[in-house]
Protein backbone atom coordinates (compact mmCIF):
# COMPACT_ATOMS: atom_id res chain seq x y z
CA UNK A 1 0.00 0.00 0.00
CA UNK A 2 2.11 2.95 -1.35
CA UNK A 3 1.40 6.02 0.27
CA UNK A 4 2.60 9.59 -0.71
CA UNK A 5 3.31 12.80 0.45
CA UNK A 6 0.29 14.19 -1.38
CA UNK A 7 -1.86 11.14 0.72
CA UNK A 8 -1.02 12.84 3.75
CA UNK A 9 -1.44 16.10 2.55
CA UNK A 10 -4.87 15.15 1.45
CA UNK A 11 -5.57 13.02 4.38
CA UNK A 12 -4.69 16.19 6.68
CA UNK A 13 -7.34 17.89 4.68
CA UNK A 14 -10.41 14.75 5.38
CA UNK A 15 -9.22 15.62 9.02
CA UNK A 16 -9.32 19.01 9.16
CA UNK A 17 -5.89 19.66 10.19
CA UNK A 18 -3.26 21.91 8.67
CA UNK A 19 -0.23 19.52 7.73
CA UNK A 20 2.97 21.25 7.04
CA UNK A 21 4.90 20.21 4.07
CA UNK A 22 7.95 19.25 6.83
CA UNK A 23 5.37 17.29 8.68
CA UNK A 24 4.35 15.72 6.08
CA UNK A 25 7.72 14.26 4.56
CA UNK A 26 8.37 13.00 8.25
CA UNK A 27 4.55 11.53 7.89
CA UNK A 28 5.26 10.24 4.43
CA UNK A 29 8.06 7.92 5.63
CA UNK A 30 6.37 6.95 8.63
CA UNK A 31 3.59 5.82 7.28
CA UNK A 32 4.84 4.37 4.49
CA UNK A 33 6.81 1.81 6.47
CA UNK A 34 3.84 1.48 9.03
CA UNK A 35 1.20 0.60 6.19
CA UNK A 36 3.86 -1.86 4.58
CA UNK A 37 3.96 -3.77 7.78
CA UNK A 38 -0.43 -3.78 7.81
CA UNK A 39 -0.36 -5.37 4.71
CA UNK A 40 0.49 -8.46 6.64
CA UNK A 41 -3.03 -8.60 7.44
CA UNK A 42 -4.27 -9.16 3.64
CA UNK A 43 -2.37 -13.23 3.96
CA UNK A 44 -5.00 -14.02 6.61
CA UNK A 45 -7.62 -16.23 5.30
CA UNK A 46 -11.13 -13.95 6.30
CA UNK A 47 -13.53 -15.00 3.90
CA UNK A 48 -15.88 -17.38 6.79
CA UNK A 49 -15.56 -14.21 9.40
CA UNK A 50 -18.74 -12.22 10.13
CA UNK A 51 -18.90 -9.15 11.74
CA UNK A 52 -21.93 -8.43 13.54
CA UNK A 53 -21.16 -5.37 14.92
CA UNK A 54 -18.35 -3.26 13.65
CA UNK A 55 -16.34 -1.55 16.77
CA UNK A 56 -17.97 -3.55 19.15
CA UNK A 57 -18.28 -7.17 19.72
CA UNK A 58 -22.01 -7.76 20.25
CA UNK A 59 -21.63 -10.27 23.03
CA UNK A 60 -20.26 -7.16 25.26
CA UNK A 61 -22.87 -4.99 24.92
CA UNK A 62 -26.11 -4.95 26.92
CA UNK A 63 -28.77 -3.05 24.81
CA UNK A 64 -31.53 -3.36 26.91
CA UNK A 65 -31.10 -0.31 29.13
CA UNK A 66 -33.07 -0.63 32.92
CA UNK A 67 -34.55 2.67 33.73
CA UNK A 68 -32.40 4.85 36.26
CA UNK A 69 -35.18 6.25 38.37
CA UNK A 70 -33.01 7.85 40.56
CA UNK A 71 -32.38 10.30 37.42
CA UNK A 72 -35.89 10.08 36.21
CA UNK A 73 -36.76 11.16 40.02
CA UNK A 74 -34.13 14.10 39.44
CA UNK A 75 -35.74 14.56 36.33
CA UNK A 76 -38.94 15.05 37.42
CA UNK A 77 -37.73 16.86 40.45
CA UNK A 78 -36.82 19.71 38.69
CA UNK A 79 -40.04 20.50 36.52
CA UNK A 80 -42.75 22.84 37.99
CA UNK A 81 -45.74 20.35 37.87
CA UNK A 82 -45.98 16.98 36.53
CA UNK A 83 -48.58 14.34 36.06
CA UNK A 84 -49.20 10.85 35.71
CA UNK A 85 -45.28 10.61 35.71
CA UNK A 86 -44.84 12.95 32.77
CA UNK A 87 -43.51 16.38 33.04
CA UNK A 88 -46.26 19.49 32.31
CA UNK A 89 -44.68 21.87 29.68
CA UNK A 90 -46.19 24.79 27.85
CA UNK A 91 -48.32 24.11 25.04
CA UNK A 92 -46.46 25.41 21.56
CA UNK A 93 -49.18 24.36 19.13
CA UNK B 1 4.60 4.45 51.94
CA UNK B 2 2.36 2.10 53.67
CA UNK B 3 0.42 -0.26 51.77
CA UNK B 4 -3.28 0.57 50.88
CA UNK B 5 -4.35 -1.92 53.67
CA UNK B 6 -2.00 -0.50 55.98
CA UNK B 7 -3.47 2.67 55.36
CA UNK B 8 -6.77 1.70 55.70
CA UNK B 9 -6.24 -0.06 59.02
CA UNK B 10 -4.48 2.80 60.48
CA UNK B 11 -6.91 4.94 59.36
CA UNK B 12 -9.79 3.16 60.09
CA UNK B 13 -8.31 2.15 63.71
CA UNK B 14 -6.98 5.83 64.37
CA UNK B 15 -2.92 4.81 64.43
CA UNK B 16 -2.79 7.47 62.47
CA UNK B 17 -4.84 10.37 60.84
CA UNK B 18 -5.52 10.38 56.99
CA UNK B 19 -4.11 14.09 57.02
CA UNK B 20 -1.12 12.44 58.43
CA UNK B 21 -0.80 10.04 55.59
CA UNK B 22 -1.65 12.70 52.79
CA UNK B 23 1.09 14.89 54.39
CA UNK B 24 3.47 11.90 54.17
CA UNK B 25 2.43 11.54 50.45
CA UNK B 26 2.78 15.53 49.29
CA UNK B 27 6.01 15.28 51.00
CA UNK B 28 7.59 12.16 48.96
CA UNK B 29 6.07 14.21 46.08
CA UNK B 30 7.60 17.24 47.17
CA UNK B 31 10.84 15.87 47.23
CA UNK B 32 11.05 13.78 43.94
CA UNK B 33 8.52 14.93 41.49
CA UNK B 34 11.24 17.53 40.39
CA UNK B 35 13.40 14.96 38.93
CA UNK B 36 10.92 12.34 37.98
CA UNK B 37 7.96 14.60 36.21
CA UNK B 38 4.96 12.29 37.55
CA UNK B 39 2.59 14.67 38.78
CA UNK B 40 1.52 17.46 36.44
CA UNK B 41 -0.33 19.31 38.98
CA UNK B 42 -0.65 18.70 42.88
CA UNK B 43 -3.62 19.15 44.59
CA UNK B 44 -2.24 19.81 48.17
CA UNK B 45 -5.16 22.08 49.24
CA UNK B 46 -7.52 20.00 48.25
CA UNK B 47 -5.97 16.76 49.70
CA UNK B 48 -5.66 17.85 52.32
CA UNK B 49 -8.94 18.62 53.09
CA UNK B 50 -10.56 15.66 51.80
CA UNK B 51 -8.07 13.64 54.52
CA UNK B 52 -9.33 16.11 57.18
CA UNK B 53 -13.20 15.79 56.23
CA UNK B 54 -12.28 11.58 56.59
CA UNK B 55 -11.06 12.47 59.64
CA UNK B 56 -13.96 14.03 61.10
CA UNK B 57 -16.20 11.58 59.57
CA UNK B 58 -14.12 9.10 61.92
CA UNK B 59 -14.13 11.32 64.90
CA UNK B 60 -18.19 11.58 64.44
CA UNK B 61 -18.10 7.49 64.96
CA UNK B 62 -19.32 7.19 61.12
CA UNK B 63 -18.56 4.28 59.12
CA UNK B 64 -14.93 4.92 56.91
CA UNK B 65 -14.68 3.74 52.99
CA UNK B 66 -12.92 0.66 52.10
CA UNK B 67 -9.90 2.76 51.06
CA UNK B 68 -9.74 5.12 54.18
CA UNK B 69 -7.00 7.83 53.67
CA UNK B 70 -5.78 5.91 50.77
CA UNK B 71 -3.39 8.62 48.83
CA UNK B 72 -4.39 8.14 44.67
CA UNK B 73 -2.92 9.98 41.63
CA UNK B 74 -4.95 10.08 38.61
CA UNK B 75 -4.15 9.83 34.80
CA UNK B 76 -4.66 13.38 33.23
CA UNK B 77 -7.05 11.57 30.87
CA UNK B 78 -10.10 11.27 33.85
CA UNK B 79 -12.25 13.56 35.04
CA UNK B 80 -12.18 15.24 38.50
CA UNK B 81 -15.21 18.10 38.96
CA UNK B 82 -12.85 21.58 39.16
CA UNK B 83 -9.84 20.51 38.21
CA UNK B 84 -7.82 20.28 35.10
CA UNK B 85 -7.75 17.35 32.86
CA UNK B 86 -5.66 18.36 30.24
CA UNK B 87 -4.58 14.67 28.58
CA UNK B 88 -0.88 16.53 28.78
CA UNK B 89 -2.01 18.29 25.43
CA UNK B 90 -2.03 21.77 24.43
CA UNK B 91 -5.38 21.26 23.11
CA UNK B 92 -6.92 20.82 26.40
CA UNK B 93 -4.40 23.10 28.41
CA UNK B 94 -7.23 24.71 30.01
CA UNK B 95 -9.87 22.38 29.75
CA UNK B 96 -11.81 21.79 33.54
CA UNK B 97 -13.75 18.83 34.36
CA UNK B 98 -17.67 19.57 34.44
CA UNK B 99 -18.55 16.44 36.45
CA UNK B 100 -16.86 13.30 37.92
CA UNK B 101 -15.67 10.25 36.04
CA UNK B 102 -17.36 6.90 37.71
CA UNK B 103 -14.04 5.80 38.75
CA UNK B 104 -13.09 9.07 40.29
CA UNK B 105 -16.54 8.92 42.07
CA UNK B 106 -15.81 5.71 42.95
CA UNK B 107 -12.70 6.41 44.80
CA UNK B 108 -13.96 9.44 46.83
CA UNK B 109 -16.90 7.26 47.62
CA UNK B 110 -14.86 4.93 49.29
CA UNK B 111 -12.52 7.57 51.32
CA UNK B 112 -9.24 7.71 49.02
CA UNK B 113 -7.61 10.77 48.80
CA UNK B 114 -6.82 12.29 45.28
CA UNK B 115 -3.16 14.16 45.63
CA UNK B 116 -3.24 14.93 42.26
CA UNK B 117 -2.77 14.46 38.59
CA UNK B 118 -0.12 12.42 36.75
CA UNK B 119 1.92 12.80 33.60
CA UNK B 120 0.97 10.61 30.69
CA UNK B 121 1.72 11.18 27.09
CA UNK B 122 -0.58 13.74 24.84
CA UNK B 123 -4.04 11.93 24.46
CA UNK B 124 -2.36 8.53 25.66
CA UNK B 125 -1.17 8.09 22.25
CA UNK B 126 2.65 6.56 23.00
CA UNK B 127 4.72 4.28 25.18
CA UNK B 128 7.36 6.12 26.70
CA UNK B 129 5.94 9.24 27.83
CA UNK B 130 7.95 11.59 26.15
CA UNK B 131 4.82 12.88 24.04
CA UNK B 132 3.22 14.70 26.61
CA UNK B 133 3.08 18.95 26.79
CA UNK B 134 4.51 18.98 30.90
CA UNK B 135 7.73 17.34 29.06
CA UNK B 136 8.58 13.41 29.57
CA UNK B 137 8.32 11.75 33.12
CA UNK B 138 11.70 9.92 33.88
CA UNK B 139 12.08 6.19 35.09
CA UNK B 140 12.82 5.98 39.04
CA UNK B 141 14.61 3.00 38.44
CA UNK B 142 17.02 5.15 36.35
CA UNK B 143 16.17 8.70 35.49
CA UNK B 144 17.73 8.47 32.15
CA UNK B 145 15.26 6.29 30.96
CA UNK B 146 11.53 6.28 29.94
CA UNK B 147 9.17 5.24 32.35
CA UNK B 148 6.90 3.07 29.73
CA UNK B 149 3.44 4.76 29.03
CA UNK B 150 0.69 6.01 28.50
CA UNK B 151 0.26 6.22 31.67
CA UNK B 152 4.13 6.58 32.93
CA UNK B 153 3.70 9.24 35.22
CA UNK B 154 1.02 7.12 37.18
CA UNK B 155 3.66 4.04 37.08
CA UNK B 156 6.66 6.24 38.10
CA UNK B 157 4.47 8.08 40.92
CA UNK B 158 4.07 4.45 42.55
CA UNK B 159 7.77 3.28 41.86
CA UNK B 160 8.84 6.52 43.74
CA UNK B 161 6.70 6.14 46.93
CA UNK B 162 4.54 9.24 46.41
CA UNK B 163 1.60 7.45 45.77
CA UNK B 164 0.90 3.72 47.07
CA UNK B 165 -1.50 3.45 44.08
CA UNK B 166 -2.52 5.38 41.07
CA UNK B 167 -4.69 4.84 38.09
CA UNK B 168 -4.15 4.86 34.60
CA UNK B 169 -5.87 3.86 31.20
CA UNK B 170 -4.93 1.13 28.91
CA UNK B 171 -5.83 0.81 25.10
CA UNK B 172 -3.06 -1.34 23.77
CA UNK B 173 -0.70 -1.62 27.26
CA UNK B 174 -0.59 1.60 28.51
CA UNK B 175 -0.93 0.51 32.26
CA UNK B 176 0.98 -2.93 32.12
CA UNK B 177 4.05 -1.50 30.03
CA UNK B 178 4.78 1.18 32.55
CA UNK B 179 4.03 -1.25 35.12
CA UNK B 180 6.87 -3.41 33.58
CA UNK B 181 9.04 -0.89 33.30
CA UNK B 182 9.49 0.79 36.83
CA UNK B 183 8.39 -1.99 38.45
CA UNK B 184 5.47 -1.97 40.21
CA UNK B 185 2.11 -4.22 39.39
CA UNK B 186 -0.19 -2.90 37.02
CA UNK B 187 -3.61 -4.19 35.96
CA UNK B 188 -5.99 -3.53 33.12
CA UNK B 189 -9.68 -5.54 33.94
CA UNK B 190 -11.30 -7.34 30.91
CA UNK B 191 -13.12 -4.80 28.90
CA UNK B 192 -16.38 -3.81 30.11
CA UNK B 193 -15.11 -4.21 34.19
CA UNK B 194 -14.96 -0.85 34.71
CA UNK B 195 -17.03 2.41 33.27
CA UNK B 196 -15.34 4.63 31.28
CA UNK B 197 -18.09 7.62 31.68
CA UNK B 198 -15.51 10.57 32.58
CA UNK B 199 -12.63 8.91 30.89
CA UNK B 200 -11.62 11.15 27.55
CA UNK B 201 -12.00 8.79 25.00
CA UNK B 202 -8.76 7.41 22.73
CA UNK B 203 -10.38 4.33 21.41
CA UNK B 204 -13.71 3.34 22.51
CA UNK B 205 -13.62 -0.45 21.94
CA UNK B 206 -9.94 -0.86 23.65
CA UNK B 207 -9.90 1.76 26.35
CA UNK B 208 -10.65 0.63 29.76
CA UNK B 209 -9.43 2.14 33.20
CA UNK B 210 -6.37 0.31 34.61
CA UNK B 211 -4.52 0.18 38.54
CA UNK B 212 -1.00 0.75 39.40
CA UNK B 213 0.50 -0.53 42.42
CA UNK B 214 3.05 -1.57 44.73
CA UNK B 215 1.67 -5.10 44.98
CA UNK B 216 -1.01 -7.37 43.92
CA UNK B 217 -3.66 -6.50 47.09
CA UNK B 218 -3.18 -3.58 47.03
CA UNK B 219 -4.36 -3.45 43.00
CA UNK B 220 -6.96 -5.95 43.83
CA UNK B 221 -8.42 -4.20 46.46
CA UNK B 222 -8.54 -0.80 44.60
CA UNK B 223 -9.43 -2.87 41.56
CA UNK B 224 -12.96 -4.17 43.67
CA UNK B 225 -13.64 -0.51 44.51
CA UNK B 226 -13.51 1.19 41.02
CA UNK B 227 -14.98 -2.37 39.28
CA UNK B 228 -19.03 -3.14 38.38
CA UNK B 229 -21.62 -1.96 36.48
CA UNK B 230 -22.49 1.74 35.60
CA UNK B 231 -25.43 2.93 33.94
CA UNK B 232 -23.79 5.71 32.77
CA UNK B 233 -21.37 3.55 30.39
CA UNK B 234 -23.83 0.90 28.07
CA UNK B 235 -20.76 -0.62 27.65
CA UNK B 236 -19.79 -1.79 31.63
CA UNK B 237 -20.96 -5.29 32.27
CA UNK B 238 -23.37 -6.60 34.38
CA UNK B 239 -21.65 -9.00 37.08
CA UNK B 240 -20.68 -9.02 40.41
CA UNK B 241 -17.47 -8.03 41.95
CA UNK B 242 -15.48 -10.46 44.15
CA UNK B 243 -13.44 -9.44 47.22
CA UNK B 244 -10.47 -10.17 45.14
CA UNK B 245 -7.99 -10.61 47.61
CA UNK B 246 -10.38 -13.30 49.89
CA UNK B 247 -9.98 -15.37 46.15
CA UNK B 248 -5.95 -16.05 47.12
CA UNK B 249 -5.52 -19.48 47.14
CA UNK B 250 -2.60 -21.21 49.03
CA UNK B 251 -1.14 -22.79 46.05
CA UNK B 252 -1.85 -22.96 43.00
CA UNK B 253 -2.26 -26.61 42.55
CA UNK B 254 -5.33 -27.37 40.12
CA UNK B 255 -4.36 -23.94 37.97
CA UNK B 256 -3.93 -24.50 34.36
CA UNK B 257 -1.26 -21.87 32.92
CA UNK B 258 -1.09 -21.87 29.16
CA UNK B 259 2.61 -21.06 27.33
CA UNK B 260 1.75 -19.64 24.13
CA UNK B 261 4.27 -21.37 21.86
CA UNK B 262 6.77 -19.23 19.91
CA UNK B 263 6.73 -16.45 22.37
CA UNK B 264 9.69 -16.58 23.71
CA UNK B 265 11.67 -16.66 20.40
CA UNK B 266 13.68 -13.43 19.56
CA UNK B 267 13.35 -12.19 23.21
CA UNK B 268 15.81 -10.28 24.89
CA UNK B 269 18.08 -13.67 26.64
CA UNK B 270 17.39 -11.72 30.36
CA UNK B 271 13.80 -11.64 29.85
CA UNK B 272 13.51 -15.10 28.13
CA UNK B 273 15.70 -16.92 31.02
CA UNK B 274 12.75 -14.33 33.71
CA UNK B 275 10.13 -15.77 31.52
CA UNK B 276 11.76 -19.42 32.15
CA UNK B 277 11.73 -18.90 36.17
CA UNK B 278 8.39 -17.37 36.82
CA UNK B 279 7.20 -20.65 34.62
CA UNK B 280 9.37 -22.45 36.94
CA UNK B 281 7.92 -20.74 40.37
CA UNK B 282 4.28 -21.38 39.40
CA UNK B 283 5.21 -25.00 38.81
CA UNK B 284 6.56 -25.63 42.12
CA UNK B 285 3.65 -24.01 43.83
CA UNK B 286 1.92 -26.69 41.97
CA UNK B 287 0.43 -24.72 38.57
CA UNK B 288 0.54 -27.16 35.13
CA UNK B 289 1.99 -25.83 32.74
CA UNK B 290 0.71 -26.12 28.90
CA UNK B 291 1.79 -25.38 25.68
CA UNK B 292 -0.70 -23.21 23.82
CA UNK B 293 -1.28 -22.02 20.10
CA UNK B 294 -2.38 -18.86 19.41
CA UNK B 295 -1.80 -18.77 15.47
CA UNK B 296 -3.50 -15.50 15.06
CA UNK B 297 -2.11 -13.55 17.91
CA UNK B 298 0.96 -12.21 16.12
CA UNK B 299 -1.69 -9.96 14.12
CA UNK B 300 -2.37 -7.93 17.26
CA UNK B 301 -0.20 -4.98 16.89
CA UNK B 302 -1.51 -3.83 13.00
CA UNK B 303 -4.76 -4.74 14.08
CA UNK B 304 -4.35 -2.73 17.12
CA UNK B 305 -2.55 0.44 15.15
CA UNK B 306 -5.25 0.19 12.61
CA UNK B 307 -8.48 0.01 14.88
CA UNK B 308 -7.31 2.50 17.24
CA UNK B 309 -6.09 5.04 14.80
CA UNK B 310 -9.43 5.03 13.23
CA UNK B 311 -11.74 5.05 16.36
CA UNK B 312 -9.36 8.22 17.64
CA UNK B 313 -9.70 10.07 14.03
CA UNK B 314 -13.49 9.72 14.81
CA UNK B 315 -13.46 10.74 18.75
CA UNK B 316 -10.27 13.59 18.18
CA UNK B 317 -12.79 14.77 15.92
CA UNK B 318 -14.81 17.19 18.90
CA UNK B 319 -11.49 18.80 19.21
CA UNK B 320 -12.45 21.45 16.54
CA UNK B 321 -12.76 24.68 18.75
CA UNK B 322 -16.40 24.58 18.70
CA UNK B 323 -17.17 21.84 20.98
CA UNK B 324 -14.12 21.11 23.00
CA UNK B 325 -9.85 22.55 22.37
CA UNK B 326 -8.32 25.23 21.60
CA UNK B 327 -10.07 28.26 19.97
CA UNK B 328 -8.55 30.11 17.29
CA UNK B 329 -9.71 33.88 16.96
CA UNK B 330 -7.65 34.92 14.20
CA UNK B 331 -9.04 32.63 11.02
CA UNK B 332 -10.69 33.62 8.15
CA UNK B 333 -13.47 31.49 7.19
CA UNK B 334 -15.04 28.09 8.81
CA UNK B 335 -12.42 25.55 6.56
CA UNK B 336 -9.61 28.05 7.98
CA UNK B 337 -11.13 27.81 11.47
CA UNK B 338 -10.90 24.20 12.01
CA UNK B 339 -7.80 23.77 10.62
CA UNK B 340 -6.45 26.29 13.02
CA UNK B 341 -8.02 25.17 16.00
CA UNK B 342 -7.23 21.21 15.65
CA UNK B 343 -3.30 22.88 15.16
CA UNK B 344 -2.27 22.40 18.68
CA UNK B 345 -2.04 18.70 18.40
CA UNK B 346 1.24 17.20 18.88
CA UNK B 347 2.91 15.32 15.85
CA UNK B 348 1.98 11.76 17.43
CA UNK B 349 -1.25 12.25 17.78
CA UNK B 350 -1.63 14.16 14.13
CA UNK B 351 0.18 11.28 12.87
CA UNK B 352 -2.92 8.87 14.72
CA UNK B 353 -5.60 10.70 13.18
CA UNK B 354 -4.12 10.56 9.84
CA UNK B 355 -3.44 6.90 9.79
CA UNK B 356 -6.81 6.40 11.09
CA UNK B 357 -8.26 8.50 8.73
CA UNK B 358 -6.42 7.35 5.72
CA UNK B 359 -7.60 3.65 7.01
CA UNK B 360 -11.22 5.01 6.90
CA UNK B 361 -11.13 6.86 3.70
CA UNK B 362 -13.77 5.07 0.85
CA UNK B 363 -10.95 3.53 -1.40
CA UNK B 364 -9.06 1.82 1.87
CA UNK B 365 -11.66 0.72 3.86
CA UNK B 366 -11.98 -2.55 3.49
CA UNK B 367 -8.44 -3.78 2.81
CA UNK B 368 -7.45 -1.65 5.69
CA UNK B 369 -10.48 -1.41 8.49
CA UNK B 370 -12.59 -4.34 7.22
CA UNK B 371 -10.04 -6.14 7.62
CA UNK B 372 -8.12 -5.22 10.98
CA UNK B 373 -11.75 -5.84 12.50
CA UNK B 374 -12.35 -9.18 10.35
CA UNK B 375 -8.26 -10.22 11.75
CA UNK B 376 -9.41 -9.38 15.42
CA UNK B 377 -12.67 -11.48 15.67
CA UNK B 378 -10.32 -14.03 14.66
CA UNK B 379 -7.31 -13.31 17.46
CA UNK B 380 -10.26 -12.88 19.57
CA UNK B 381 -11.49 -16.94 18.89
CA UNK B 382 -8.19 -17.66 19.62
CA UNK B 383 -8.05 -16.73 23.03
CA UNK B 384 -11.33 -18.06 23.06
CA UNK B 385 -10.59 -21.56 22.57
CA UNK B 386 -7.47 -21.56 24.64
CA UNK B 387 -9.39 -20.55 28.06
CA UNK B 388 -11.74 -23.53 27.30
CA UNK B 389 -8.05 -25.42 27.55
CA UNK B 390 -5.87 -23.12 30.34
CA UNK B 391 -7.20 -20.59 33.31
CA UNK B 392 -4.51 -18.21 32.66
CA UNK B 393 -1.59 -17.50 30.01
CA UNK B 394 1.68 -16.56 30.66
CA UNK B 395 3.83 -14.02 28.41
CA UNK B 396 6.28 -11.36 28.91
CA UNK B 397 5.08 -7.82 29.44
CA UNK B 398 7.30 -6.23 27.24
CA UNK B 399 10.01 -7.12 24.89
CA UNK B 400 12.72 -5.43 26.44
CA UNK B 401 12.98 -3.31 29.73
CA UNK B 402 12.99 0.46 30.26
CA UNK B 403 15.43 2.17 27.50
CA UNK B 404 17.24 5.14 27.10
CA UNK B 405 14.90 8.65 26.54
CA UNK B 406 15.17 9.12 22.76
CA UNK B 407 16.26 5.84 21.90
CA UNK B 408 13.70 5.55 19.32
CA UNK B 409 12.62 8.51 17.95
CA UNK B 410 14.19 7.89 14.54
CA UNK B 411 11.98 4.29 14.54
CA UNK B 412 8.14 4.26 15.21
CA UNK B 413 7.41 0.66 14.27
CA UNK B 414 10.21 -0.63 16.57
CA UNK B 415 7.86 2.09 19.15
CA UNK B 416 4.52 0.68 18.17
CA UNK B 417 6.47 -2.78 18.44
CA UNK B 418 6.75 -2.19 22.46
CA UNK B 419 3.73 -3.32 23.00
CA UNK B 420 2.98 -6.58 20.82
CA UNK B 421 2.37 -8.84 23.73
CA UNK B 422 0.09 -6.02 25.92
CA UNK B 423 -2.02 -4.47 22.68
CA UNK B 424 -3.50 -8.50 22.68
CA UNK B 425 -5.34 -7.83 25.56
CA UNK B 426 -7.07 -5.15 23.93
CA UNK B 427 -7.74 -6.37 21.11
CA UNK B 428 -9.01 -9.93 22.71
CA UNK B 429 -10.77 -7.33 25.29
CA UNK B 430 -8.89 -9.85 28.12
CA UNK B 431 -7.87 -9.18 31.67
CA UNK B 432 -4.27 -8.40 31.93
CA UNK B 433 -1.23 -7.94 34.34
CA UNK B 434 2.08 -7.07 34.36
CA UNK B 435 4.16 -8.19 37.94
CA UNK B 436 7.48 -7.30 38.76
CA UNK B 437 9.42 -10.58 38.14
CA UNK B 438 13.84 -9.55 38.59
CA UNK B 439 15.74 -7.50 37.13
CA UNK B 440 18.20 -7.76 33.78
CA UNK B 441 21.89 -7.03 34.22
CA UNK B 442 21.41 -3.50 33.92
CA UNK B 443 19.26 -3.43 37.68
CA UNK B 444 15.88 -3.35 35.38
CA UNK B 445 12.88 -4.07 36.46
CA UNK B 446 11.26 -7.48 34.23
CA UNK B 447 7.57 -6.95 33.98
CA UNK B 448 5.79 -10.68 33.56
CA UNK B 449 2.06 -10.72 32.20
CA UNK B 450 -0.94 -12.58 33.10
CA UNK B 451 -3.89 -12.75 30.73
CA UNK B 452 -6.83 -14.43 32.14
CA UNK B 453 -10.98 -14.39 30.78
CA UNK B 454 -13.15 -11.34 30.65
CA UNK B 455 -14.88 -11.30 34.22
CA UNK B 456 -12.15 -13.39 35.91
CA UNK B 457 -10.05 -11.48 36.98
CA UNK B 458 -9.41 -13.18 40.14
CA UNK B 459 -7.55 -15.92 38.09
CA UNK B 460 -4.85 -13.50 36.95
CA UNK B 461 -4.73 -11.77 40.08
CA UNK B 462 -4.48 -15.05 42.37
CA UNK B 463 -1.51 -15.96 40.03
CA UNK B 464 0.54 -13.04 40.50
CA UNK B 465 0.10 -12.91 43.82
CA UNK B 466 1.91 -16.02 43.95
CA UNK B 467 4.17 -15.10 41.72
CA UNK B 468 5.20 -12.11 43.89
CA UNK B 469 5.32 -14.59 46.82
CA UNK B 470 8.08 -17.01 45.41
CA UNK B 471 10.71 -13.67 45.17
Amino acid sequence: MPITKEDVLTTGKLADMAVSEKEAAIYEQQLEALFKWVTELSSVNTDHVKLDAPGLAAHLRSDQPKPDETLAKALRDNFAATENDCVKVKKVL
Amino acid sequence: MMNVFEIVEAVTSGKKTAEAVVRESLEVIAQKNPSINAFVEVFTQDALSQAKAIDEKRARGEKLGPLAGVPVGIKDNLLFKGHKATCCSKMLANYTAAYNSTVVERLLAADAVIVGRTNMDEFAMGSTNETSVYGPVRNPVDLTRVPGGSSGGSAAAVAAGMVPVALGTDTGGSVRQPAGFCGVVGIKPGYGRISRYGVIAFASSADQVGVLAANVRDAADVLEVISGKDVKDATSLEAPVPAYHTLFTQDLKGVKVGLPKGFLEGLDSKIKERMELAAQALKERGAQLVEVELPYAKYSAPCYYIITSAEASSNLGRYDGIRYGYRDTQAQGLKEYYEKSRAPFGLEVKKRIIIGTYALRSDNYEACFLKAMKVRELIREDFKKVFEKVDVLLTPTSPTTAFELGHHDANPIAIYLADLYTCQGNIGGLAGISVPFGQDDKGLPVGVQFYGPILQEEKILNVAHHLEQSI
